[in-house]
């Protein structure tokens, strides 16, 4: 979008100015869009929805980049992305910032991806992956396609954390036609990215799903972490829905394909 | 999983004390037809709601017990009375969880569920036993792995990760081993939404959704552990075909190879299962396994799931705590080192 408009700069100044009516509406046009009613009386968010921006590489703007392993070619590179993260900029603390760092150089055997470890909160639902909302007239269950993920938000009595997850403790609540999530209890072991991006177990994030109209869900989550970061921060992000007839979510189940990874040096014949 | 009881440690006391009250049993056969479930706001029979599995029921028959199906009033009491005695026993080991450690998990995380008078999870063939596998699944069975024999329980080898089954390696336990009672973590949880009914299972993670819109299957070639699932409502019974099954796991109680479980299964399978609601509380849920490639007729389990929504599913994080795979591992190499001295 950014290169449309530069690109536009060089015809004539009206045209551009009108094309920048294009552009600017996206988040204004949706006003008046009265979500339709799910069985719960709330808008409806059932369906099966999927990211498409580069935020699982990296959750902020960047350059493409080489992959872990020279060996699997420009399969395993980093496209260039725009990033999600409102301002850009997440807050680290010093000492963070260089374990975000540490955890970049490391990434192709500690990020929790490669192991096949649960996503956690957020990056759950921006993963290369479709997951399904399914909206009941109580609960609201998320299920994931990678790892076979899920999470039952909570729509009653908002209830404690017993204990630390993966997928954390959600509870939910409708403002207005936005579904908001309060997660708590999360482990703090997922990243947010391959590009080692992370949190800790005093994680708290707060989500927004908004549906603008048939086929997107306006995505928002509030992140604080004050043991990681200096200050709460933001990422937003359009999911899609996906639209094909015969859409449904498979299996990948992907723990066989980490075991290599994780215990191929414990092998008779070790996996070099 | 272990987290379980450590947040429903205070509760541990309150469900002994429950186990030992005796609770009528229940037959096996459906005992109401006359009962109309709820409907949810959009017309579908309701069956949401959390349906552990239960414990006290042996996946066969004992031979001696023949055709019967129930537990005599006398063999039904002494069943009772050891579950008492074992509720005991578990309450203490409770209260003496800080004594001692040691490999196995301590008996109070067990779920033993309600004691029933039914002699077994098969119950078609009529003696409630697993009919006889063809010749083909039995030379596939023994000549496996060049002789190994497929995964099974620990066997005593651990040349690789593929020697353990799909459970110890943290994968899955499959369709019918993600429902089939083991020794804990066999919540399980009904949701609806319009178009949909999803089967979740708390042991490991599994949420099967399951469309109810007449769609085909999926290609064939797309082979799934947990297999392709159909739903559509005959009356007010939920029945399900799942189709697409990889020949990978296997259908018992961990997904492979204890003693006296059915054991793997070929690609071929089919597996239907019927939900119908019997009461408030109740479910009858029949699963039939067709696959001419290893049985030589199909089988029917029952499992009458009684509801409890005070049963707190949690995450069973298995793979990603599995450090019983690396320690099965280092440990054999261990042994391989000390062996060559």
């Amino acid at each position: 979008m950014r290169f449309w408009v530069r690109a536009s700069l060089g015809f004539a100044a009206s045209s551009a100015a009108l094309l920048s009516l294009f552009l600017l509406p996206a988040s204004g046009q949706n006003a008046a869009y009265k979500a339709p009613r799910g069985p719960d009386g709330h808008a409806n968010l059932n369906g099966i929805w999927q990211a498409m921006n580069t935020a699982n590489w990296d959750i902020q703007d960047h350059a493409p980049y080489a992959g872990p392993m020279w060996e699997v070619g420009a399969i395993g590179a980093a496209p260039a992305g725009l990033g999600v993260v409102e301002g850009n900029d997440i807050p680290y603390k010093p000492e963070a910032a260089a374990k975000k760092k540490e955890n970049f150089k490391n990434r192709r055997t500690e990020d929790p991806e490669a192991k096949c470890y649960m996503p956690g909160i957020p990056r759950a639902n921006y993963m290369p992956y479709p997951f399904q909302i399914v909206q009941t007239n109580k609960d609201i269950l998320f299920v994931y396609e990678y790892a076979s993920a899920n999470r039952l938000v909570n729509m009653g009595k908002p209830v404690e954390a017993g204990t630390d997850t993966w997928m954390g403790t959600n509870n939910g609540r409708w403002e207005g036609d936005t579904l908001v999530i309060d997660v708590t209890g999360l482990n703090g072991l997922a990243w947010f990215d391959r590009a080692g991006n992370f949190g800790s177990d005093h994680l708290h994030i707060v989500e927004r799903f908004t549906r603008t109209n048939a086929d997107h869900l306006n995505y928002e989550a509030t992140i604080e972490d004050s043991t990681v970061f200096t200050k709460p921060w933001k990422i937003s992000m359009p999911l899609y829905k996906r639209v094909e007839k015969n859409a449904q979510l498979l299996e990948f189940k992907c723990v066989e394909f980490a075991e290599e990874l994780l215990y191929g040096k414990y092998k008779k014949q070790p996996t070099k | 999983m272990r987290y379980r009881y450590l947040v429903s440690f205070g509760a541990v006391v309150a469900v002994a004390a429950l186990l030992s009250v005796p609770m009528p049993g229940q037959a096996p056969a459906a005992k109401t037809k006359s009962y109309t479930p709820p409907k949810t706001p959009w017309g579908d029979p309701d069956l949401q709601g959390i349906w552990p599995g239960n414990m006290g029921v042996p996946m066969q028959r004992n031979a001696n017990m023949g055709e019967r199906t129930t537990l005599t009033d006398q063999e039904f009491a002494a069943k009772q009375a050891q579950a008492a005695k074992q509720a005991q026993a578990d309450a203490q080991s409770t209260a003496a969880s800080d004594s001692k450690a040691g490999i196995g998990p301590p008996s109070y995380w067990t779920e033993r569920g309600k004691p029933s008078r039914q002699t077994s999870l098969i119950v078609d063939p009529p003696n409630g036993r697993l009919p006889p596998l063809t010749a083909e699944a039995q030379k596939y069975r023994k000549e496996a792995r060049g002789g190994k024999g497929l995964p099974g329980e620990w066997k005593g080898e651990a040349d690789s990760f593929e020697d353990l089954n799909i459970y110890y390696r943290c994968i899955t336990r499959g369709l019918l081993g993600s429902v089939i009672p083991v020794v804990y973590n066999n919540g399980n949880q009904i949701l609806q939404a319009p178009g949909y009914v999803v089967f979740r299972n708390e042991m490991i993670h599994e949420s099967r959704v399951i469309p109810l819109d007449g769609r085909p299957h999926v290609n064939s070639n797309v082979k799934l552990y947990l297999g392709d699932s159909r739903g559509r409502w005959e009356g007010n019974s939920l029945v399900v075909e799942t189709t697409n099954f990889t020949d990978k796991d296997a259908i018992g109680s961990n997904g492979a190879g204890y003693p006296g479980d059915p054991g793997y299964h070929s690609d071929q399978l089919k597996v239907i299962e019927k939900f119908t609601r019997t009461s408030d509380t109740n479910i009858d849920y029949r699963i039939t396994v067709i696959d001419e490639k290893t049985w030589t007729k199909p089988w029917t389990i029952l499992m009458q799931l009684e509801r409890n929504d005070n049963y707190q599913l949690l995450e069973y994080a298995c793979h990603e705590g599995n450090y019983a795979m690396s320690d099965i591992l280092s440990g054999a190499r261990a042994e391989d080192a000390a062996k060559k001295k």
